[in-house]
């Protein structure tokens, strides 16, 4: 299967919206897991070293920015890239947030289901 | 565990004129439309089995529901100079009605919620629907943090002329961190609305403090080490519980 290698974290903690990114980038021939909130993500970085995280900014137990502070300060996750998918994307501009690793910025109100597959793809390049 | 009543000046203000909470009205509403956008995709898209549609279209059922709760939360307190009339309640009932209500929801998400049940609950002088709706919003909130593990529970209990109706969660404790900033919010006396958790801008508990107040009631929280007790304090009724 195409793309079988790549990993793809996807920290959401809302269940059923996560649900629809693994349903959207295992069509996509993507290889995914998922983590509801940062702690367990972290977890799941550590053991599973995936070539993208897919991130919401507000999650339980920890905010995206506390997790994204956490994979900088370490030298294997710091080069992941990180796809944040967020209701507050017009409130985030990318250069103030690209330090962290975040190389995209989806707005989850105006995105179309693809528009997840794409980005992946894009920061894989 | 520590414990801190959610009182702030502001909460009591009216709803309209307030830039802080209108700005977060329309971001809480956010979420449930962006997820049921996406189901609507996903179930356009095709592609499913009759079973996932099924299972798709019930999300997006109880998503609507929630929102709508929220929107009626919200018409709801914008009518604070209106009386509403109070009237004993028995509370364990009350939870019943609550933990009912959300089941499906909670099933849908494979978590349960239940209530402690007592043989001689004590009454509150309440507003049956402002307390319901209250209990709604904790339990929503809890339903985000707690595990499928351990049920959500709803419990009441009496001290001394107060009865607190609370909502237990056992998820992801309130770190220290998000606890100083909570209780720094308490005691701002700002527009500000509280929030015990990141994921929510807490709507549902600038909701629940207005309800509350409008009862005479107050609402507060407990951390625990895992997971919290969101409740609310209601006056205690003098008439004799005959149920």
């Amino acid at each position: 299967m195409k793309n079988m290698a790549v990993d793809v974290l996807i920290v959401e903690d809302d269940i059923w919206l996560s649900e629809q990114f693994e349903r959207t980038l295992s069509k996509a021939g993507y290889v995914t897991r998922r983590a509801f909130e940062g702690h367990t993500a972290m977890d799941l970085i550590d053991e599973l070293k995936p070539q993208v995280v897919l991130l919401d900014m507000l999650l339980t137990g920890s905010t995206a920015v506390t997790l994204m502070h956490e994979l900088q300060s370490y030298k294997d996750t710091g080069d992941i890239p990180i796809i944040l998918c967020t209701n507050l994307a017009s409130l985030i501009r990318l250069d103030d947030v690209s330090d962290y690793g975040v190389r995209r910025i989806i707005d989850k109100t105006t995105m179309h289901p693809d528009d997840i597959a794409t980005a992946v793809r894009s920061v894989l390049l | 565990m520590r414990e801190g009543r959610l009182t702030k000046n502001a909460a009591s203000e009216p709803f309209g004129g307030d830039t802080a909470a209108f700005l977060m009205a329309a971001h809480e509403l956010k979420s449930p439309l962006a997820l049921i956008r996406q189901l609507a995709f996903a179930l356009d898209a095709g592609q499913l089995t009759s079973g996932e549609q099924d299972r798709i279209a019930q999300q997006i059922i109880l998503t609507s529901e929630r929102a709508l709760r929220l929107t009626t939360d919200l018409t709801t307190s914008s009518r604070q100079d209106t009386l509403f009339d109070l009237e004993p309640l028995n509370p364990v009932t009350l939870c019943e009605d609550v933990a009912h209500e959300l089941t499906p929801l909670f099933t849908a998400q494979d978590k349960k919620i239940e209530v402690i049940s007592r043989t001689k609950p004590p009454l509150v002088v309440g507003n049956r629907d402002l307390l319901r709706r209250i209990l709604l919003n904790f339990g929503d909130n809890a339903l985000h943090y707690s595990s499928a593990d351990h049920p959500v529970s709803l419990a009441v209990q009496a001290t001394g002329d107060k009865v607190r109706v609370g909502v237990r969660d056992y998820g992801p404790a309130v770190t220290p961190d998000m606890w100083q900033v909570l209780q720094e919010r308490l005691h701002a006396h700002t527009a500000q609305p509280v929030s015990g958790r990141p994921q929510s801008s807490g709507l549902g508990l600038y909701i629940a403090d207005q309800f509350a107040r409008m009862m005479s009631g107050e609402i507060g929280a407990i951390r625990h080490r895992d997971g919290a007790t969101f409740y609310v304090d209601m006056t205690a009724s003098r008439q004799l519980s005959f149920l």
